[in-house]
């Protein structure tokens, strides 16, 4: 090859290369990095980055030189050179290849290992999907629910998933970390934050209609906030007392307020039908929350018999 | 020589053509009449069968439609619908002792437009065929991915309800995999395989033509379904939503059926035919690529597909028959079924991307007037990705919650399987080095299918590795990723075929500047459609949704007004094949100067394809070698043949 091609490849592929990185650079491409997993991942990601751009870069400068030292007028009838292949360079771009990927693979079998492992003693979260709905438990914490994922930060958390109807899955962008939510089998998920704040959670699996509302919030806060949320919400009624005063229009906003409409608690769920009109007896009110159906979940089991009660009395009672 | 192909005129020629005059009454004859009782028939048939054993039984009801639509509608129906037009005539004349037609090619040729729709064994019909009717269906499915753009367009919902929305999405894709990309390589593959390797026919006619009306009762079945609510779990139609959708979801199921049979015959087919027809003198190390890549791919559909039709079956057992297949409160095991549909799926994926690769190498060997570069090396990559391909099915699962040890392992065979890809991207590119290059229309676009897929493999890579699959799985950097593949890939290979075969298989040229717009047209819509979604996956837009956070609500706006020209951009293409095809200059039998053989035959070859069988004396691609032939037909014809002859 003559050095003045070499020349010309080489600058071409230097132009793409710096127009590509810019890109890369300049674009904010991965959300804000909040776990100690994403620091992993996003290493990962930018070496990978890089090396897609040294071969996007050699591949353009071929294509962009070729394309304009070999072309020919269409009247051309000549033929190119008979080059059928050289061995010396297909052994080159056998062997350039394969290196790269090995390193590839190499940082990310080291990456995945360390991701997978919990910092120290980690605390356990129970997280429950279900159409259309999260819900995280504490089981070492008195059994704490709740409907947004509370967590200390720089403390791992192990995430124990578990699904009752079809497949979801449970992703934090700025967490990176991602599991899908299995009916029958139960997984896991290390999530080990590194700053504050509040977060969207995602379900990425479709599961059904109301699948692109099935979010909630993960919530991050310092260790005494989050040693305080957890005893408010030991010490407070999460399960009241029987007989005791059952807070209706809370359990509404809380439990169906992300699918059902109710002027009256202020909720705009759009997943189940509004119910501002309600034209239903109690007994048949009493029915839908216990055994759900037509894309409700049941929640017979969720709720105790004086909350179950209260939102009967709520929506269809006669101060309704 | 007769035209017979097309429009072109047709001479009398001493071969019989039409079917011999029969003494049937007309509604007994093979054809739409009796295709349109007999599906009717075979309907009420079973129906009966239904009734009956519900009735044995002692099942309440006797008449229960979910059984019926299964058994009688989307089992017995086109069954009675293929017998009708004369799918079977042949065997069951046979089985039944009765007198059979020897095969005497007398139906071979197409004569007017009509006998495009008729059951006919000729090859190069069969091709046109396949062509016609998946651009059809590409169409159809175009459509539909238009209307989702469009309810994309703003965050909010818009206009469709979320299980039309689902529905949607899951039917366009069904349709640009079973009825578009996969088929579509298998109709050119049709039309110029046996040309290629100078054989005169596929090995089995009639199977061939029977694999192709499967195709069009697997199209109507899932644009059917939008009448039978249930295709809403995505194309992957996972349990336990797909198990628990309505019940048109066996719509699915069965159109799955019917497409994955069609491509299990002509696989075998083409395994046949290459295997046991070639000319004499072409050894396998002087097949075209395309010949290659379409014995490759064979292997690969015989091999992976029944383990979709497996998937399938269990989700429709599981949903009509109450089995458990899946049903984890009943013991079912919901990431089985991952693991077998992944299986046949990720091999799918070079289904539909190794006869592209075969096209490729056609291309742009052809117009850089150069032989391909490392022609051996490009054989033995596509049996590399054949064999790897089998190793990977896990990367699809990195995040189901699967065995966690088979991650890294099914991560090495994924990158692993960069290297013989690149190792064909780099092929391509020395290919065009010191070559003289014509950018005529199939070579822009496969041109535009190396960069587009050079883009789409890269993503490949990232997502191959864990950690990186782990954040985007799901998202839409998978969407922009399939699409690079498969539209950039795939799409643009059909696109690259169909251009370069016109003149062969319609015996007219297309109008090149128009060619071009299109090219120019789609390539620059198609990236300005797909590139910023790599960029909301990676921030957090999950796939498969309706309504989304109001953060990419302007890039979603940008993405859904470029995917409007590019649906606009096909429009030049079905106008320019339209048009061409009816009034185009004619085609001489060799317009690009190629040295396979199916550019030895007239466009459009005759009826028999070769009067003489060709001897092939050489490589298929050596170009710029003094005196270097591939093929003759017959010694002393040999050099007049190679030039561009005007066939009148
Ligand atoms: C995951 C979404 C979801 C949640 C959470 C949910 N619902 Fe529903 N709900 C639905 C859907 C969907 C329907 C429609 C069911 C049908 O059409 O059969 C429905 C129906 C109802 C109905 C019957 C309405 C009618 O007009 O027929 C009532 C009452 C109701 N829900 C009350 C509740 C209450 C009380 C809660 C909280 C404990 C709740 N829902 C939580 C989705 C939900
Ligand atoms: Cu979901
Ligand atoms: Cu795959």
């Amino acid at each position: 090859m003559r050095r003045g091609a070499i020349v010309a490849l080489v600058s071409i592929a230097l132009v793409v290369a710096a127009v590509t990185t810019a890109i890369a650079y300049f674009v904010d491409w991965l959300p804000e990095q909040a776990s100690e997993e994403r620091q992993g991942i996003d290493l990962v990601f930018w070496v990978t980055v890089a090396i897609c751009i040294f071969f996007f870069a050699i591949v353009a400068s071929v294509s962009i030189y070729a394309a304009v030292k070999f072309r020919v007028r269409p009247d051309d009838e000549s033929d190119g050179a008979p080059i059928h292949g050289h061995t010396g360079i297909e052994i080159v771009w056998t062997l350039v290849p394969t290196i790269c990927v090995v390193v590839i693979a190499v940082l990310s079998a080291i990456v995945l290992a360390q991701n997978d492992k919990p910092k120290g003693d980690p605390l356990r979260v129970d997280v429950l999907a279900q159409q259309f709905a999260w819900q995280f438990t504490y089981p070492e914490e008195g059994e704490v629910r709740a409907t947004n994922l509370y967590l200390p930060v720089d403390r791992s958390t192990r995430l124990v998933i578990s699904a009752r109807d079809v497949l979801h899955s449970f992703w934090v962008p700025e967490f990176g970390q991602k599991q899908d939510a299995v009916p029958g089998i139960v997984t896991t998920l290390i999530v080990t934050p590194t700053k504050t704040g509040d977060y969207r959670l995602i379900c990425t699996e479709l599961c059904g209609q109301g699948h692109a509302l099935m979010r909630t919030r993960a919530i991050v806060l310092s260790q005494p906030e989050f040693a305080r949320w957890l005893r408010e919400q030991q010490q407070g009624p999460a399960e009241p007392p029987p007989g005791g005063e059952v807070d209706a229009q809370g359990t509404f906003v809380q439990t169906c307020g992300g699918c059902h409409e109710l002027e009256q608690a202020g909720t705009s769920g759009q997943i189940g039908p509004s119910l501002n009109e309600l034209a239903l007896d109690p007994a048949d009110v009493e029915e839908q929350i216990r055994k759900g159906g037509g894309g409700m979940p049941a929640f017979e089991n969720d709720l105790s018999e004086a909350q179950i009660e209260a939102l009967v009395q709520y929506l269809v009672g006669d101060d309704a | 020589m007769s035209h017979v192909t097309g429009t072109s005129v047709h001479v009398e020629t001493g071969h019989g053509h039409g079917p011999p005059p029969r003494a049937r009454h007309w509604a007994l004859r093979a054809g739409w009449v009796r295709a349109a009782w007999m599906t009717g028939f075979f309907f009420l048939l079973g129906l009966g069968i239904v009734v009956f054993f519900r009735w044995l039984g002692g099942y309440d009801p006797t008449l229960d439609w979910e059984p019926v639509i299964v058994v009688a509608g989307l089992t017995m129906a086109p069954l009675g619908f293929l017998a009708g037009l004369g799918g079977f005539d042949y065997w069951v004349s046979y089985a039944l002792g009765s007198p059979t037609r020897p095969e005497d090619h007398s139906g071979h040729g197409a004569y007017t437009w009509r006998d495009y729709f008729r059951v006919n064994t000729d090859h190069k019909v069969i091709g046109i065929q396949y062509v016609s009717s998946t651009v059809f269906f590409f169409l159809a499915g175009g459509l539909m991915a238009m209307l989702v753009r469009a309810e994309l367009a703003r965050p909010e919902t818009e206009f469709f309800d979320t299980q039309t929305y689902n529905e949607l999405f899951s039917v366009h894709a069904s349709l640009m995999i079973f009825l578009f990309i996969i088929p579509a390589f298998a109709g050119l593959a049709n039309y110029v395989l046996p040309l290629m390797i100078g054989a005169p026919d596929m090995a089995f006619p009639r199977l061939n033509a029977l694999s192709f009306w499967l195709l069009p009762i697997a199209g109507i079945m899932l644009l059917a379904s939008f009448f039978f609510p249930g295709v809403g779990a995505g194309w992957t139609n996972y349990p336990p939503l797909s198990t628990e959708q309505p019940f048109g979801n066996v719509f699915f199921s069965m159109a799955v059926q019917w497409a994955g049979a069609s491509s299990i015959m002509t696989a075998l087919n083409f395994l046949v035919t290459i295997i046991t027809m070639r000319a004499p003198g072409m050894t396998f190390w002087r097949m075209p690529l395309l010949v290659w890549a379409n014995f490759t791919t064979s292997l690969l559909v015989v091999i992976a597909t029944p383990f979709i039709a497996g998937s399938q079956f269990f989700v429709m057992f599981d949903k009509v028959m109450h089995t458990n297949f899946f049903d984890p409160g009943e013991n079912g095991y919901a990431l089985g079924y991952q693991h077998i549909f992944w299986f046949y799926s990720h091999p799918a994926v070079y289904i539909m991307m190794l006869p592209g690769f075969g096209i490729a190498s056609e291309v742009i060997s052809t117009f850089s007037r150069k032989p391909i570069f490392g022609y051996r090396l490009m054989a033995l990559s596509l049996m590399a990705i054949l064999v790897l391909g089998f190793s990977v099915w896990a990367h699809h699962m990195f995040v189901s919650g699967m065995a966690t040890y088979l991650r890294v392992p099914m991560m090495v065979t994924t990158l692993l399987i960069a290297i013989p890809t690149g190792i064909k991207v780099f092929s391509w590119l020395a290919t065009l080095w010191e070559g003289r290059l014509h950018f005529s229309a199939p070579m822009l676009w496969a041109l535009g299918f190396v960069s587009m897929f050079v883009i789409g493999g890269l993503s490949g890579v990232m997502l191959g590795a864990v950690p990186i699959d782990i954040h985007v799985s799901d998202t839409y950097f998978i969407v922009a990723h399939i699409h690079y593949v498969l539209l950039g890939g795939s799409l643009f290979t059909i696109f690259a075929g169909i251009y370069y075969w016109f003149p062969k298989m319609t015996g007219r040229m297309y109008n090149e500047r128009l060619a071009k717009i299109h090219f120019w047209l789609t390539l620059v819509s198609f990236n300005a459609t797909f590139f910023p979604m790599h960029l909301i996956g990676v921030q957090g837009m999950p796939r498969r949704v309706a309504t989304y956070e109001p953060q990419f609500g302007d890039w979603n706006l940008f993405i859904s007004l470029s995917s409007f020209v590019l649906g606009a951009s096909f429009m030049i293409f079905v106008y320019n094949v339209i048009v061409s095809w009816k009034s185009g200059p004619p085609a001489p039998a060799n317009p690009w100067r190629g040295m396979t053989i199916e550019w030895l035959v007239s466009s459009p070859p005759p009826v028999f394809n070769f009067d003489e069988v060709p001897q092939v004396v050489g490589n298929p691609y050596e170009y710029g070698v003094k005196g270097a032939r591939h093929a003759i037909l017959n010694g002393d014809r040999a050099a007049a043949e190679l030039e561009p002859v005007r066939s009148t």
